[in-house]
């Protein structure tokens, strides 16, 4: 998903694209890279069902894919990636959500030695991102600490994300949309993660939305929304708000809204029909020197 | 030539039908499918060939891989609409080929061969997209429910779409199926179309979201001993490496969407088997960009919020 940016404007801006076949730019102390690659091979497949502890994974992991901002001056960086949204599936552990057929089935006689499976097919995860920090090889010891063990803090806070001045048509200089996973819920609806980033020569903006429908029976919604904005002479905040929304298709059909599935192929125009249900705002300020 | 042969000639091409075409060829597709048994015996050498949907440029090169019909003799195991951009010209082109070669292929029934399940996703949409109206679909969703439920190849190898069933325990329990109807939402039928093999339970299991079931290894023993046969070949599932032998190699899944969705990088692979029924697996890739027929469009940045 590849846009001609123009030359100039990259200048302008005082960014430079990313080289070596690599997809992205540097712009204000910032680099800002996508990855996009194959889903995983079967057998990585299973090395990753080892280290989850589970026998379930979704059927597209785009395992090696990834989308990460780096700040160079902190070493701090912001990455996006399927393992560690899936680490986060695992841990919240939601019970199943039953499809609308599973009623007829309960009356279907069933064979003997029956085994229900009972975990979270919809994969659902809370993730919202990942923090690390990189030190300088001439720092410390070098290597990379998680943010528990360095003062990285996201903290509550009351501003919140500027869409006016979001919508305004300012050059973008970096787009790109990378999925994380997907899972057709065996043909019977879509689970998807991905993370949308665009770069304009004022600040960064991203999406990483986990969109889940079940045909005949529910949505779900979860949207982090990131915002940097660049400033020379400051270390960086980083507002992030997170939003999640969810509806049973009996809600919205109780409201007059469709209940036909096929109404419901694109979560940003029918978002709005779906309730909100968890919405809080935070940010973090970027130590200049963890 | 006659007007099939030229109907396949622009179909190779990747270019639709007329309306009258559609219903014309339908219509023959009809004759010949409804005197196929719902377990459709298949003579060996053949090539089997996993889901489809709708990559068209990509079936092209299952061709090249496999050879053309009627030259190679083919089993499609369904799926062959939905989600790709052109389940029309690939479901007519195998449909044409059907009429015009009965005998040198078959065509079983998919989950996505439904009227159900094309609302959802996407062959609906293209029909109204490409004719202006519906029609063309209701054709061919018509015709999905004269297509048969499964084959049996020289009396050795069962293949089905998506696998077995409880309320099935011999091939003649699926030759007494009633099959003209809309794929249901339980029951024998559904199950052949929409069951997954699954490692972790030995028996059957049922999925967590209370419908559709799974079967393990000590089910596919009974099934393939009770009917004499070697082993099931099926398809529905993604595979990244093409095909996938499970629990010792007494059922095998043929997927034939290479880069699926035109994002997931995926080999595809078809299964030739000679006369003596020697198996060989012939993996292929997703067909290159500057062979289909639009190049891939660059998309405007989005100010999304």
């Amino acid at each position: 998903m590849e846009v001609e940016v123009d030359e100039k404007e990259l200048k302008a801006a005082g960014a430079e694209p990313l080289t070596d076949g690599r997809h992205g730019l540097r712009i204000h102390g910032w680099e800002i890279e996508s990855r996009k690659r194959s889903i995983l091979k079967s057998s990585t497949l299973e090395l990753w069902e080892k280290k989850l502890e589970t026998y379930h994974m979704p059927e597209m992991v785009f395992g090696d894919s990834c989308l990460a901002l780096k700040h160079f001056k902190s070493g701090f960086t912001i990455h996006f990636n399927a393992f560690d949204a899936l680490v986060g599936w695992k841990k919240e552990a939601l019970p199943p959500v039953e499809v609308p057929a599973a009623a007829q089935w309960k009356f279907r006689s069933k064979p003997s030695q029956q085994i229900i499976l009972d975990y979270d097919y919809t994969f659902t995860t809370p993730y919202c991102g990942s923090e690390t920090v990189k030190f300088d090889a001439d720092k410390l010891e070098g290597g990379e600490i998680s943010k528990d063990t360095c003062n990285l803090h996201w903290e509550d806070c009351n501003e919140k994300i500027d869409v006016v001045a979001l919508a305004s048509k300012e050059p973008i200089l970096f787009y790109d949309e990378v999925v994380l996973y997907e899972d057709e819920l065996a043909d019977s609806g879509v689970s998807l993660l991905t993370v949308k980033v665009r770069v304009m020569p004022s600040c960064w903006f991203l999406l990483l939305r986990f969109w889940l429908r079940v045909d005949g029976a529910l949505m779900r919604l979860r949207d982090t929304r990131m915002h940097c904005a660049f400033n020379d002479n400051a270390s960086p905040t980083i507002l992030r708000e997170s939003c999640w929304r969810e509806a049973t298709f009996q809600a919205l059909s109780a409201k007059g809204y469709p209940s036909e599935d096929a109404a419901y192929n694109d979560p940003s125009i029918i978002s709005q029909r779906l309730p909100v249900i968890m919405h809080k705002t935070q940010k973090l300020k970027v130590p200049d020197n963890v | 030539m006659s007007d099939l042969d030229r109907q396949i000639e622009q179909l190779k091409k990747c270019e639709p039908l007329k309306e009258s075409e559609v219903k014309a060829l339908c219509l023959k597709a009809m004759e010949i499918l409804v005197e196929e048994s719902n377990v459709q015996r298949v003579d060996a050498p053949v090539t089997i060939c996993g889901d489809i949907h709708g990559q068209f440029y990509d079936m092209k090169e299952l061709f090249k891989v496999g050879g053309d019909c009627p030259k190679t003799n083919y089993l499609f195991l369904g799926d062959f609409v939905d989600r790709g951009f052109y389940s029309v010209e690939t479901f007519l082109l195998l449909l044409a080929l059907k009429v015009r070669y009965p005998d040198r292929i078959t065509l079983i029934r998919g989950n996505h061969e439904s009227r159900q399940i094309t609302q959802v996703y996407g062959f609906y949409d293209e029909c109204l997209r490409k004719y202006g109206s519906v029609n063309v679909w209701r054709y061919c969703t018509d015709i999905f429910d004269y297509l048969s439920l499964s084959a049996l190849i020289e009396n050795k190898i069962f293949s089905v779409h998506g696998g077995l069933s409880p309320a099935i325990s011999t091939l003649d329990q699926i030759r007494t199926i009633d099959r003209k109807q809309e794929v249901p939402h339980d029951g024998a039928m559904c199950d052949l179309l929409w069951s997954d093999p699954e490692d972790i339970v030995d028996g059957w299991g049922l999925s967590p979201r209370g419908a559709g079931f799974l079967f393990g290894g000590s089910v596919v023993s009974s099934f393939n001993h009770a009917n004499n046969i070697d082993y099931i070949c099926r398809a529905h599932q993604l595979v990244m490496e093409g095909y996938k032998w499970m629990f010792n190699n007494q059922i095998v899944t043929v997927w034939s969407a290479p880069n699926y969705c035109y994002r997931c990088g995926n080999v595809a692979a078809i299964l030739e088997l000679d006369e003596n029924l020697n198996k060989q697996f012939r993996v292929f890739d997703a067909a290159p960009q500057e062979s289909r027929g639009t190049p891939a469009k660059k998309p405007a940045p989005d100010y999304f919020l």
